[in-house]
């Protein structure tokens, strides 16, 4: 793409220093994010997905955490240097983010309203009033019932999906050119998470931002992503547009993960289980970070860590012997046969 | 055709809504309102719906965690739910139950070991300390779990080794049925199919009968062999797996199918986006309680609830627009 990144992460790190040591959760990551496009960070528990995004917004604690190294360019500016009042000016303004659990991100003594109405008079500097006005128009655009009555309940009279509306327009009210969505449906049930899906698709449309979506979920994913960045323990694994990616999938981890999931038009006896579990952080293996699960590692695998290389116009991989894997692929092989019962 | 393992009558689980100082009791939530299903020996059937609806509340109550409100659970023809105390803890040696949060359900002071070896002490199934350990080992091993294992404790396990502990505490007692409530989605999306994969070995080698709980429907649609659908504390379908995904004839089926997210980029489908939310079940809506947020909707809905009953070949549903 030629445009300019709205979003550049170059070489992020971010450590948390703990008793136990040092626990490296995002460990050099690399990714753009285009104004008015989708990027979708994908991820099991514990691979950094959630500590990158909020790195980018400045919100991990310090201590035990820091920024280590990297830089965080939004429109030029890099966001690791800047004061926390510069960067207050631009969280919720500039950039704005959604949590899984709308109920423990919304304050329970204050109306949604004034929850609303709190951001917008301090990010637009308008007087209350209009402020309120302004509320109810963003909670009706979300498609909340009745706004007018809604603007003055608290968080705990609206269901799990209007408060997840709630915070998506709290988060829009300030028109921000990013928003950072971290498993915004996790915790909905499928057929309400179908509507904050084809809502937040809606309105990224017609407001042109551009969207972060952080999710475990590859349904999700392929739902509303136009860019993909797989990780793994802290690192980007595999990163190119989502057809081609799901098309195409290079790296063994984003092939497990794949089909690991049982699909609804297509039925199969076995699931290939990827053996194993995602390593402690405290105490990642030598070379490449998958290689304890890994049914293709051999030699180098173990010793040095893999680049994330480009493949083939844009498709980046961080794996030695992916072109291995294109050859199992071409005889339609699966490559994790787990052994199932031990008799 | 094989032989109904259980049973399941018109049960209802009601829970007391209680309010004031003298803790009247003022409505009932009705968590469980008249099902009735059966699962034959050997068959997997699937339990889905969303949050809510009652799904787990029937599985602990078919294994008497919860006791009913009303109805009959037959398992190999005797009634459960007139069973005493001595009788009960008899028939659990073949009803077990694996739980979903395999964090909370591991009692965190107690060895591997005692938590597989301590159904085995329940039910008297080792004559000493050397066979109890024994069994404990076997089990551990068809679970996918080492030996080395045996004396550690829970919080030295991941999710998923935490989830084979209780599949193996399940086992220990040599089950015929197993209530499987929501096994895998506290697990990583990778970790899940490994136990999925378990828990199909485990019933191929043992043979097995679950009833398998859960709110995703692609897992349970790999898993089961007939799947039954929930709303509200009611079934709404009932058919074989193939059959439900290729012909959903109630509608909230097929907008639940509609909904999921499938990991397929190209594959853009055509949405039933249900709205609002599901009702509380404490004043559930009139007749079909699904009808206030049903895109079928029509007069007798409101006022009338369809009879669950059958509509060809096994296939069962609660719409009434299947009787026009």
């Amino acid at each position: 793409m030629s445009k300019e990144a709205l979003v550049e992460v170059k070489n992020l790190k971010t450590y948390f220093y703990t008793e136990e040591g040092v626990v490296k959760a995002v460990d050099g990551v690399d990714y753009e994010i285009y104004p008015g496009e989708t990027l979708g960070i994908v991820g099991e528990s514990g691979c950094g997905k959630s500590v990158t995004s909020l790195s980018i917004m400045r919100l991990v604690e310090s201590p035990p955490g820091r920024i280590e190294a990297g830089e965080i360019n939004f429109k030029g500016t890099d966001l690791t240097k800047l004061s926390e009042k510069e960067m207050r000016k631009i969280r919720g303004n500039d950039i704005s983010m959604i949590f899984q659990e709308p109920m423990t991100s919304l304050n329970p003594v204050y109306t949604v309203g004034d929850q609303i109405i709190e951001a917008i008079t301090l990010h637009k500097g308008v007087k209350r009033k209009e402020a309120r006005r302004q509320a109810i128009e963003m909670l009706q655009k979300v498609g909340i019932p009745l706004p007018e009555q809604r603007v003055d309940e608290y968080p705990h009279q609206l269901s799990g999906g209007m408060r997840q509306r709630v915070m998506i327009a709290m988060a829009l009210s300030c028109d921000p050119q990013l928003l950072i969505a971290d498993e915004p449906t996790t915790a909905l049930d499928v057929t309400i998470q179908a509507q904050i899906l084809e809502l937040m698709n809606s309105l990224k449309e017609s407001y042109g931002m551009a969207i972060m979506m952080i999710t475990h979920d590859l349904g999700v994913i392929a739902e509303v992503s136009d860019r993909v960045a797989v990780m793994y323990a802290g690192k980007v694994v595999e990163y190119t547009d989502v057809d081609t990616l799901f098309d195409d999938p290079k790296h063994p981890y984003t092939w497990g993960l794949m089909n690991s999931i049982p699909k609804l038009d297509k039925d199969v006896d076995r699931l290939e289980a990827i053996p194993g579990s995602v390593p402690s952080p405290l105490n990642f293996p030598e070379g490449c970070k998958f290689n304890t699960r890994c049914p293709l590692a051999k030699g180098k695998c173990y010793d040095v860590e893999p680049p994330l290389e480009d493949t083939d116009g844009g498709h980046m991989v961080r794996c030695w012997r992916y072109e291995h894997l294109e050859e199992i692929k071409k005889r339609g092989e699966r490559i994790y046969e787990d052994r199932g019962v031990q008799k | 055709m094989a032989e109904n393992l259980l049973e399941v009558n018109n049960l209802k689980k009601y829970f007391p809504v209680k309010a004031g100082i003298f803790k009247r009791t003022v409505a009932h939530v009705k968590a469980v309102d008249d099902i009735s299903f059966a699962v034959e020996e050997g068959e997997t059937l699937g339990l889905v719906g969303e949050s809510g609806c009652g799904k787990s509340t029937t599985g602990r109550t078919i294994l008497r965690l919860l006791e009913a409100t009303a109805g009959e659970v037959l398992f190999e023809g005797k009634n459960v739910m007139e069973l005493d105390k001595k009788e009960m803890r008899a028939i659990r040696r073949d009803m077990q139950i694996i739980f979903q949060d395999p964090y909370a359900s591991l009692n965190p002071r107690m060895t591997v070991a005692d938590i597989v070896g301590e159904p085995l002490d329940i039910h008297n199934l080792a004559k000493n300390k050397k066979e109890r350990n024994e069994k404990v080992k076997e089990i551990l091993e068809n679970v996918g779990l080492g030996a080395e294992y045996m004396n550690r404790y829970p919080h030295e396990f991941s999710g998923g080794q935490r989830q084979r502990i209780g599949v193996a505490r399940a086992l220990a007692v040599d089950p015929k049925l197993i209530i499987a409530d929501e096994p895998v989605s506290a697990l990583d999306v990778s970790v899940q199919a490994q136990v999925v994969n378990l828990l199909q070995d485990l019933q191929k080698e043992y043979g097995l009968t679950y009833l398998f709980i859960a709110h995703d429907l692609s897992v349970v649609k790999h898993i089961s062999d007939r799947v039954a659908v929930m709303y509200l504390g009611k079934l709404v379908e009932l058919t074989d797996k193939k059959e439900l995904f290729r012909n959903p004839m109630h509608p909230y089926t097929q907008s639940l199918l509609s909904a999921i997210p499938e990991a397929d980029p190209k594959k853009k489908k055509d949405r039933i986006i249900l709205e609002g939310d599901v009702p509380s079940p404490v004043d559930p809506p009139s007749g079909c309680r699904f009808h206030p947020r049903c895109p079928k909707a029509f007069e007798p809905c409101p006022v009338k609830e369809p009879e669950f009953k059958e509509y060809g070949d096994g296939h069962f549903a609660a719409c009434h627009l299947l009787d026009q």
